[in-house]
């Protein structure tokens, strides 16, 4: 069983509930993330980003990234992470391994 | 989805229009010697605010140039360089340039590179010319300043920054992306995020803030630079900022000597800074730690202490605590305070209708009811005056706009010019101020353009090679009078007389007075200039002055002397929504004269009339013949008065001074009155400028006299039908 998540264009404060909604619904399931449309991205929804991200792999279900845009990644670049940062649920960050 | 940033950017800009406004006043009085070093500090804190809420908005632009400005400043506050006549122009005009780009980045046009290029240029030669060590340069995007605190001195440094946001700061539409973007203008950034704070995804608040940020910040800048970036979401966030250490070898580092000796490199002893908070000495350590730490960024990075909960509550206290030490303002639309004017009109009518029925019904004006109408009547002119009050501004706003438009038509012009201003804070309702800056600013292109000469001719003359232009705002009778002043060649009669004759406005026999001639310039499509400027003549002339400022209900006036200059007199009301009246009735109808324009009352006595030809009269006064206009007539009415002795005479002056006798049945006094305009609920009708309700519930004109004293006859007899219908229809309310 396989979803997928559309992200919008503009991932700010505004879009991060209803963000987080659509992660919370999909639990459990493999996902696909399309982040082609991205143009901006806060750092409110990047933390429901890696929160799914662990969350996905807790379960040990895939979470996987498509089509990531331009935007999408230099943003993720310029808060310290990247696309494959939020892809490798079982490598955890450096604070995580810990608690 | 409506971007939450909109709304900050609109304060934002807001924000820089009182800062432009600030910069503007601060650098003229360093032009004219009179700033003192708070003066400089507030035109430096005026460019700094700017930069860094452009900083945050990403106008790069505004940044990149407010950057520039701002490190030329500096060197002035700190007394590297000084304040000389050529620096305050640079600094001028890169205030005016400042201008354009926040006005670009509002607009979100292009911007003018060539000039900020050229301005660059500038401020490097007025860094050569008070011989400074080193020059400011166009510093590009990835760099930054020397000059702020943290004892860089022109080399690089590394810094150690740990941002951990406050839910607050995200509620405030403020974004982390948007910080770090501004520390990467800093120079070279290592961004690191911690994520150790992040809880289960089910546990998560969509809006609350779970990361921490740890960044390594290479670059030619002081801790100050790194603070601005973190300026406006400072109490909103925990920030540790510390210099990592410049010289010597990583901790841990083993160097080896040629004769085999050891040298291993400890991490530094940090003393503990003299705070008295543990907490923040907790995060100190912790940060200390953290720079310790990097070159090996898998092991455990110590977990900073969360951000103490009383700290909004302690950010809110101090803000209020702020707030309330420093006047404090709020932001109003404006279209509420407009409706609340005119709720207060209607409350004032209401109050006149109940005060008229009290009256009525006999009412002993002794009786508790009558004195409790008349502390509400008190009252509610209070509340009239305490709403007028937050409409008005002082002119200071649009006087602010003057000397970027002298320096800019004097460099058109090839004049030396000086703008001297007075009354900026002269207050009058701020649709008076919106609509008399185009006025103004013609007035004084003209000052420049017409009226002084060309500085060989001044100095020919023996004046001071630089003209004066004089700017003034003082309030006098109920009005505010703006003065455009200039100490040019005065009005060159002879020419003009010349030209309206040229253009036929004036048969070439005609007598006039030098009054009347300096008057000519209002005439639609009059034109002195030899050859149409850039500056003044775009075939919109001092006609369309006057008429902007009559319809304002203001008046224009001159007074010129060969030689010696011109001075234009506006005279305008403070208010458009009040008027003090004279309440006069004529064949049974209630109209209201401006107070403003009636010069006397007087009884005509018979002898004193002098019938003209038609139906026009003239009455003797002091020795002069003043025409007599009947309104009754002009109205439309009735008939002439048969015995102007019958009646009630009011000489009025109109524009440019012309005079008046109007005839009415009766004065009944003067009255405040809340003017309803009649182009906006029916249309504009000649010879009256607008209506009013009256206690008793009828509508009552208000004479347009100007109107009344230049019209003819047959003019106002075409509209007499009409006035009388518009009576009849508004009725009783």
């Amino acid at each position: 069983m396989s979803d997928a998540i559309d992200l919008p264009p503009v991932l700010d404060l505004v879009a991060a509930p209803g963000l987080l909604e659509s992660f919370v619904q999909r639990r459990g399931d493999r996902l696909c993330i399309d982040a082609s449309r991205v143009q901006r991205l806060g750092a409110q929804c990047l933390q429901i980003l890696l929160a799914a991200r662990n969350a996905w792999a807790e379960d040990g279900n895939a979470l996987d990234i498509q089509n990531p845009s331009e935007d999408f990644t230099a943003s993720l670049e310029l808060l310290g992470t990247s696309v494959g940062g939020l892809t490798n649920g079982t490598q955890k960050a450096s604070g995580e391994t810990d608690r | 989805m409506e971007d939450p940033l909109a709304a900050i950017k609109v304060t934002f800009f807001q924000e820089c229009e009182e800062q432009l406004a600030e910069l503007e006043s601060g650098l003229l009085a360093m032009e004219s010697n009179v700033a003192d070093s708070e003066t400089v500090n507030a035109v430096f804190r005026a460019v700094h605010s700017m930069k860094g809420g452009a900083g945050i908005f990403a106008m790069d632009a505004l940044v990149r140039f407010a950057h520039i400005f701002e490190t030329s400043l500096d060197k002035v506050r700190s007394g590297v360089l000084s304040a000389t006549p050529p620096v305050v122009a640079v600094f001028l005009r890169a205030a005016d340039l400042l201008a354009d780009l926040v006005r670009a980045a509002r607009e979100d046009s292009a911007v003018d590179e060539a000039r900020i290029a050229a301005l660059g240029v500038e401020f490097e030669r007025i860094d050569h010319l008070d011989g400074a060590p080193e020059a400011a340069h166009v510093v590009p995007a990835s760099e930054c300043s020397a000059g702020d605190g943290g004892g860089q001195s022109g080399g690089v440094s590394t810094w150690n920054i740990v941002f951990t946001p406050d839910q607050a700061l995200y509620a405030k539409a403020n974004e982390t992306a948007l910080l770090l973007r501004e520390l990467h203008r800093l120079g070279e950034v290592e961004v690191e995020l911690d994520e150790s704070g992040l809880p289960e995804l089910q546990d998560m608040d969509p809006e609350g803030a779970y990361l921490t940020w740890r960044v390594t910040l290479r670059g030619e800048c002081g801790e100050e630079d790194i603070r601005d970036v973190f300026e406006f979401v400072q109490e909103d966030c925990h920030l540790e900022i510390s210099k990592a250490e410049p010289y010597g070898f990583d901790p841990g580092t083993v160097i080896t000597g040629d004769n085999g000796f050891k040298f291993e490199f400890f991490a530094p002893i940090v003393e503990e800074p003299e705070e008295e908070d543990r907490k923040a000495e907790v995060k100190s350590e912790a940060n200390v730690q953290a720079a310790v730490e990097r070159p090996d960024p898998a092991a455990p990075a110590a977990a900073g202490a969360p951000p103490p909960q009383s700290k909004t509550v302690q950010a809110i206290a101090a803000k209020t605590e702020a707030a309330s030490s420093v006047g404090a303002t709020i932001r109003v639309d404006l279209d509420r305070v407009d409706r609340m004017i005119d709720l207060v009109g209607e409350l004032v009518i209401n109050e006149a209708m109940l005060s008229q029925r009290v009256l009525e019904a006999g009412i002993a004006r002794s009786s508790g009811v009558a004195m409790a109408l008349e502390e509400l009547e008190n009252l509610t002119r209070e509340i009239q005056d305490s709403v007028m009050a937050i409409r008005a501004q002082p002119v200071r706003s649009v006087f602010q706009r003057m000397p970027r438009l002298v320096r800019e038509v004097a460099a058109m012009t090839g004049k030396q010019v000086r703008l001297v201003t007075e009354g900026e804070a002269t207050e009058v309702d701020k649709t008076v101020i919106e609509r008399i800056a185009d006025p103004l600013t013609h007035m004084i292109r003209n000052a420049i353009d017409h009226g002084l000469e060309s500085t060989d001719r001044r100095i020919a003359e023996g004046k001071p090679a630089e003209g004066t232009v004089r700017l003034t705002a003082l309030h006098r009778s109920g009005r505010i009078v703006l003065e455009v002043s200039d100490d040019g060649g005065g009005i060159n009669r002879p020419r003009v007389r010349q030209k309206a004759i040229e253009r036929g406005l004036i048969s070439p026999d005609a007598q006039l007075t030098d009054e009347e001639v300096d008057n000519l310039i209002f005439l639609p499509g009059f034109s002195t200039a030899e050859q149409l400027s850039d500056i003044s003549g775009r075939g919109v002339g001092m006609d369309v002055v006057r008429q902007s400022i009559q319809a304002l209900g203001g008046r224009i006036s001159i007074s010129s002397r060969p030689g010696k200059g011109s001075t234009f007199s506006l005279s305008l009301p403070l208010t458009l929504a009040v008027l003090d009246g004279m309440v006069v009735s004529v064949q049974g109808h209630t109209l209201i004269i401006p107070l403003g324009v009636i010069v006397e009352t007087l009884k005509p006595r018979r002898e004193d009339v002098f019938p003209l030809d038609g139906d026009l009269n003239v009455l003797k006064l002091r020795g002069g013949y003043v025409p007599i206009v009947d309104v009754a007539l002009c109205l439309g009415y009735g008939a002439q008065h048969s015995d102007p002795a019958q009646s009630v005479a009011l000489l009025v002056e109109g524009e440019g001074g012309a005079r008046a006798v109007l005839l009415v049945d009766a004065i009944h006094g003067q009255k405040q009155v809340v003017i309803k305009s009649l182009e906006a609920n029916y249309r504009a009708v000649r010879g009256i400028a607008a209506a009013t309700v009256m206690g008793d519930g009828r509508v009552a004109l208000i004479l347009d006299v100007d109107a009344m004293v230049q019209n003819t006859a047959t003019d106002a007899r075409r509209d007499l039908a009409e006035s009388r219908q518009l009576e009849a229809s508004a009725g009783e309310r």
